[in-house]
């Protein structure tokens, strides 16, 4: 018995002073002990391709197409916010115009629409006879009251905002109108809208789903929460039984869709999952879904199985990624100090490591899905670039030690990346980071305050498919909305304020014609981004999908990442 | 409703909401005598050899903690340091328990981890002694009021929900390891304080402590000499388990999202980053690996105390 | 003893009013449930209008009170998220916890139970160490490793629903809650089953089972008839404690196997600052807490007249 105690003495006591004299120093660590399989890693990706466009054909009517998604807030359109939500509102409910999946515009209830000449009216001719899930007509009364309803102070939207600028709207937020005085459909088959200020492309905001019609049985939300729980709207699917809530949603064909061609699946079956992407992936390989997302571990060996079987979609969507920089305050207040924190991330690097090659580092703000706009080479700055990065810090002032502050949300996944970004910054420029990471509105709001510094991680996604969308909520000087001592109460958190940069957005917004729009964004980024890198773009938003196309044909990601289920139709 | 903390080994869940029975007569002779206090311990400490179960139990205690003192000399790689181009590679030569995300080595993050538990789970342990045997021992002497008022008082953080005064107090505070030790700290007390508190009731009563007023003992001299020895010994065994309960506690309100921040290598951490990879092939040693080490060392724990329990108690004599 | 109760009857408002109160504050200090969150950016005027249909445009003192008034007419409010009424959100939930608590108590104790008297039966033989290892481990290990290695093995196999799956297939409630069931019962098992042996092995030892089995009753009788019932009395008291344990405790549970009682739906809450949701279960919880702690001890006290004289 003495033994062993003395035994199991000895015995711990060796095994720690083995460990003591094997790892006195410690070690580099700079294996490469290669990556899974050692595939397509450690090269230089340019992440992977987009898949090819499909080709629309015709389908046949039947069959029901499965999907997961994780609870929306609304699929009222009155409150209908992420893009849960937005999926389910967009089937149920056809606006005005529609996009495509490239976000070119096409007809929806309007067929015709005309702005007069400074783009401060907006005449919309609809089709006739076009029906509500419950027989009703839709007509010009039905959008304005749709409008209104979203408007009204009662209604607490958290999406009314996208209302602002037509006449009328800051008096329904008020309380003190009950009505859109700017809106005018006393002519069932035309809408007419006056707006505050010239807005040439006002009609690209008609297509989020907080401009759809509604019937007359929609009521106050606050009040009529039958219809918030099931709406009645004329879009391609209707309800079919009531939400239930953390399990799913059920829609069928609406055969009387007049808005456009009718559907081809008879029902869509929307299984609400709380695990989100895991669950989806899961469903997808037991054949529970038709259509999934999947999280970022899964990517390549996803991509690997699936690509060869045409189960697999990849697209650049209507985003960026980027490190959000307060241009005023030190040390990131100069155009050299800026560059050249942007040239010494290496964002191959990070992500082949951490995201398997499943993203594609940035060379512009605007993203690549606007053909038009979207300038291949403005940001300068974004390629990784040592030495010129070292210069440039030399000249910025940016020495050995200096202080840099980085923050991010927590709890979304951003965790690897944004520490595989300090460590990068740390070794490469020699910069003391201190990093922290808080609840998204504590974020939001840090980066409101006006002693705000460093860099923050940020996203973003257009609500409206055009280049302005980026350009000047994030970037123009009354986005700022507030002084330099005060909050920021706008998007431009950052602060930047361009004069230049606001005029060519402002002779923007009141051009009619689109080539020369695009070409005045086109100047404008390459102020804001490729002479004044007022952020730093990081990676192109791109998505990923799986779908089950030996089941079903056309099935295409719509422009908001959705599934096209309009179109979709089994073989 | 407490979720977190889990009851121990010798005395299940009765510490929350019935006063533990009482299950150590207190010793009829007061006399410290201290021939015979030395001749105690070893009495006791015989008796603690010869559990099998509780002796391995201290030995792996023992080596954990030379392991986390000695944490920066002895790690193999700096917990801290990535390696973008090595991630999420099994267990190897180079690396005794793969790499993470990040590259990170993963022994060398748990060795990080392991000390941060050690610390966080002793000084939520003292804390909670500290504060709870004070409060339960006025509690119990005093009664009356200050009972009243004190066990109220245990009541209100008791029905809180463990995670939601977690949660507010991490907020509070900001991430790092101190809040989550006073968030442990907090949650953790009232539980002492009621042991404590039972012992006090049970012991004032007796007639040593009786004979000792009678003589004109004040009151503190009577609580000091006489009645705490004897309380104290439930509490201090319980203490034990009670560093396997804090390293749960913190792991799985890191689990949750909740407490030191996201990139340090924290067991709870390691186990929900584990957790993601999981529908990857291979990749299990990611969360197995820290799991492991939170039974181990709630088992450690739980032994010692059951040990100690078992060669304290006067009925086995 | 009356004067006990009232007593005891006012301490146990004034923790209930403390709690909702420091809860209160907390949730307040945590900050504006209406700023943006995710991806979703809220402009500022459209939080005040938030801020005034919810209330908490108001004093804080103000909105408290507003508060325990409708807590006392039933009306628990809608959330500020999806703006259901939270009273009928609880009411989803609340049934799903309460079939996983009973089934989760239904198994362990009956693996508890019969492991505890295989154990001290057989006292030294190979299933008491089977009995002792598994126990020892089932509570060393953490309920939510416990949960996640469960959920890893043994989802869609055999008679566990297999996750995920559409939400047109229906599964019976009672094969819902298996898994989470399980993960819960374990540990509790594990202590049941202890209690249980320990319990029994001091009963066996007592006179009058002795002088049971002297009088020639056959030993099947001695143990089921008199061992056991008194041997059983320290487990059904462990039971009733425990039963308030399961049901708040069982929030990591719920959590991982994302099953839909109040406990996940207070994480969620928390998660999105949904405030009324949070308020409602938790004073919910105290309330029920306070209530069995009053009654045990009131029940102490009359068994026990050292205490209510203190």
């Amino acid at each position: 018995m003495r033994n062993k105690a003395v035994w199991l003495r000895a015995a711990a006591g060796l095994s720690v002073a083995a460990l003591v004299l094997s790892a006195c120093s410690q070690k580099e660590n700079t294996g490469t002990g290669g990556n899974e399989g050692g595939e397509e890693q450690a090269k230089p990706s340019s992440g992977w391709e987009e898949t090819p466009d499909i080709e629309i054909q015709e389908g046949k009517q039947g069959g029901t197409f499965r999907l997961g998604i994780t609870e929306p807030t609304a699929i009222d359109p009155y409150n209908a916010q992420e893009s849960e939500g937005i999926l389910v509102s967009q089937q149920l409910f056809t606006g005005l115009i529609k996009v495509d999946p490239d976000g070119e515009p096409l007809p929806g209830v309007a067929d015709k629409w005309e702005n007069n000449e400074d783009c401060t009216e907006w005449t919309f001719d609809l089709k006739t006879g076009t029906k509500f899930h419950n027989g009703e007509e839709v007509n010009a009364e039905a959008f304005k009251r749709g409008w209104e309803r979203v408007a009204a102070k009662k209604s607490a939207s958290e999406v009314a905002y996208h209302l602002a600028g037509i006449e009328g709207f800051d008096q329904m937020q008020a309380g003190t109108a009950k009505a859109l005085s700017g809106v005018d459909a006393s002519d069932p088959a035309k809408l007419v809208v006056k707006l505050t200020e010239p807005n040439c492309e006002f009609f690209l905001r008609t297509n989020h789903p907080v401009y759809s019609p509604v019937p007359t049985t929609a009521g106050d939300p606050a009040t009529n929460t039958a219809f918030v729980e099931s709406p009645i709207g004329n879009g391609p699917f209707m309800m079919d039984g009531k939400w239930e809530h953390d399990r799913g949603i059920k829609l069928k064909r609406f055969d009387d869709y007049g808005a456009g061609d009718p559907a081809y699946l008879d029902t869509v079956e929307i299984t609400i999952t709380a695990n989100g992407n895991q669950d989806e992936y899961a469903g997808f390989e037991n054949g529970t879904f038709d259509w999934a997302r999947m999280p970022v571990p899964v990517l390549s060996q996803a991509r690997s199985t699936y690509l060869d079987q045409d189960k697999w979609i990849t697209r650049n969507t209507n985003g960026m990624n980027y490190l959000l920089v307060m241009v005023t305050k030190k040390p990131t207040d100069s155009v050299e100090a800026r560059k050249a924190i942007s040239m010494a991330i290496n964002r191959d690097e990070i992500i082949n490591s951490i995201f398997q090659g499943s993203q594609t580092p940035a060379t512009s703000f605007v993203p690549p899905v606007f053909e038009d706009a979207f300038q291949a080479d403005v940001c300068d700055a974004c390629e990784f670039n040592l030495d010129e990065a070292k210069k440039l810090a030399e000249e910025a002032g940016l020495t050995e030690g200096t202080a840099l502050t980085m923050q991010f949300n927590v709890d979304a996944g951003h965790d690897e990346w944004m520490a595989a970004v300090k460590d990068q910054l740390e070794t490469n420029l020699g910069l003391k980071i201190s990093m922290t990471s808080v609840p998204f509105p504590d974020l939001l709001d840090n980066e409101r305050q006006p002693d705000a510094a460093g860099l923050y991680r940020s996203a973003w996604g257009a609500d409206y498919p055009t280049p302005e969308n980026f350009l000047t909520p994030l970037l123009s000087t009354t986005a700022i909305g507030a002084g330099p001592t005060e909050p920021a109460t706008g998007d431009n958190k950052g602060r930047y304020s361009n004069t230049k940069f606001d005029d060519l957005l402002a002779e923007a917004k009141s051009n009619p014609d689109e080539a020369e729009r695009t070409r005045l964004y086109q100047e404008a980024e390459k102020i804001a981004i490729g002479d004044d890198l007022a952020l730093i773009p990081l990676w192109n938003r791109t998505q990923h999908r799986l779908v089950n196309s030996e089941k079903f044909i056309n099935a295409r990601m719509d422009f908001n990442e959705n599934p096209d289920l309009s179109v979709i139709s089994v073989k | 409703m407490t979720t977190t903390p889990e009851p121990d080994l010798s005395m299940p869940a009765q510490a929350v909401l019935v006063e533990p029975p009482d299950s150590s007569t207190p010793e009829a002779p007061t006399l410290q005598d201290p021939h015979k206090k030395r001749s105690q311990f070893a009495d006791i400490w015989r008796r603690f050899r010869r559990n099998k179960l509780a002796m391995g139990g201290m030995v792996v205690v023992a080596i954990m903690v030379v392991l986390a003192i000695l944490q920066p000399l002895i790690s193999p790689f700096d917990p801290y340091d990535q390696n973008l181009l090595n991630t999420l590679q099994p267990p190897d030569a180079d690396h005794w328990f793969g790499t993470d995300i990040l590259g990170r080595d993963l022994f060398s993050g748990m060795l990080y981890g392991l000390k941060l538990a050690l610390i966080v789970g002793v000084s939520t342990m003292l804390g909670s002694m500290i504060i709870g045997t004070t409060l339960g021992a006025i509690a119990g002497y005093r009664g009356r009021f200050s009972d009243g008022l004190i066990m109220r008082t245990t009541d209100i953080f008791l029905a809180f929900p463990a995670l939601i005064g977690a949660i507010l107090i991490v907020r509070t505070f900001g991430s790092g390891v101190a809040p989550v030790a006073i968030a442990l700290i907090v949650l953790g007390w009232p539980t002492a304080a009621r042991l404590m508190r039972g012992q006090m009731l049970s012991l004032r009563e007796s007639e040593y402590v009786e004979a000792a007023r009678s003589i004109g003992a004040s009151d503190t001299r009577i609580v000091m000499r006489h009645i705490l020895p004897n309380a104290i010994q439930p509490v201090f065994i319980y203490s034990f388990t009670s560093i396997g309960v804090a390293v749960v506690a913190m792991a799985s309100l890191a689990y949750l999202g909740v407490g030191v921040p996201p990139d340090t290598p924290e067991w709870g951490r390691l186990i929900n980053q584990g957790i993601e990879q999981v529908q990857v092939p291979g990749k299990d040693f990611l969360w197995m690996f820290p799991s492991g080490a939170i039974c181990l060392t709630t088992l450690s724990f739980a032994f010692v105390a059951d040990g100690l329990r078992d060669a304290l108690d006067p009925k086995l004599r | 003893m009356g004067k006990f109760v009232i007593r005891r009857l006012a301490q146990a408002i004034m923790v209930v009013i403390a709690a909702t109160l420091l809860l209160f504050i907390g949730l307040f200090v945590l900050g504006d449930p209406f700023a943006s969150t995710g991806d979703k950016v809220v402009p500022p005027e459209t939080q005040e209008i938030l801020r005034e249909k919810f209330g908490l445009d108001q004093s804080l003192p103000m909105q408290y009170l507003t508060y325990l008034g409708n807590l006392f007419t039933g009306d628990l409010g809608i959330d500020f998220n999806q703006r259901r009424e939270v009273s009928s959100m609880i009411g989803d939930a609340l049934p799903a916890t309460a079939r996983l608590a009973l089934v989760a108590i239904i198994i362990d104790v009956f693996i508890g139970v019969v492991a505890g008297i295989v154990a001290a039966i057989f006292r030294y033989s190979f299933w008491d160490v089977l009995v002792t290892i598994l126990t020892t481990l089932a509570i060393g290990i953490p309920t939510f490793v416990i949960g996640i290695w469960l959920r890893q093995t043994v989802s869609g196999v055999w008679i566990f629903p297999g996750v995920p799956r559409s939400f047109t297939e229906v599964v019976p409630w009672y094969q819902e809650v298996l898994l989470p069931a399980f993960t819960l019962a374990i540990v509790d098992a594990a202590f049941i089953a202890r209690l249980m042996r320990g319990s029994m092995l001091e009963v066996l030892r007592t006179d009058y089972i002795r002088t049971a089995r002297a009088k020639g009753l056959g030993e099947r009788t001695v143990i089921l008839k008199h061992a056991f019932r008194n041997s059983i009395i320290p487990v059904v008291t462990y039971v009733g404690i425990s039963i308030g344990i399961l049901m708040g405790g069982a929030l990591i549970t719920e959590t991982l196997f994302q099953y839909n009682g109040v406990g996940f739906l207070l994480v969620k809450s928390i998660g999105q600052n949904n405030n009324p949701v949070i308020m409602a279960i938790v004073t919910f919880a105290v309330l029920i807490y306070v209530l069995l702690s009053m009654v045990v001890d009131i029940l102490y006290a009359y068994l026990d007249p050292r205490i209510r004289l203190s």
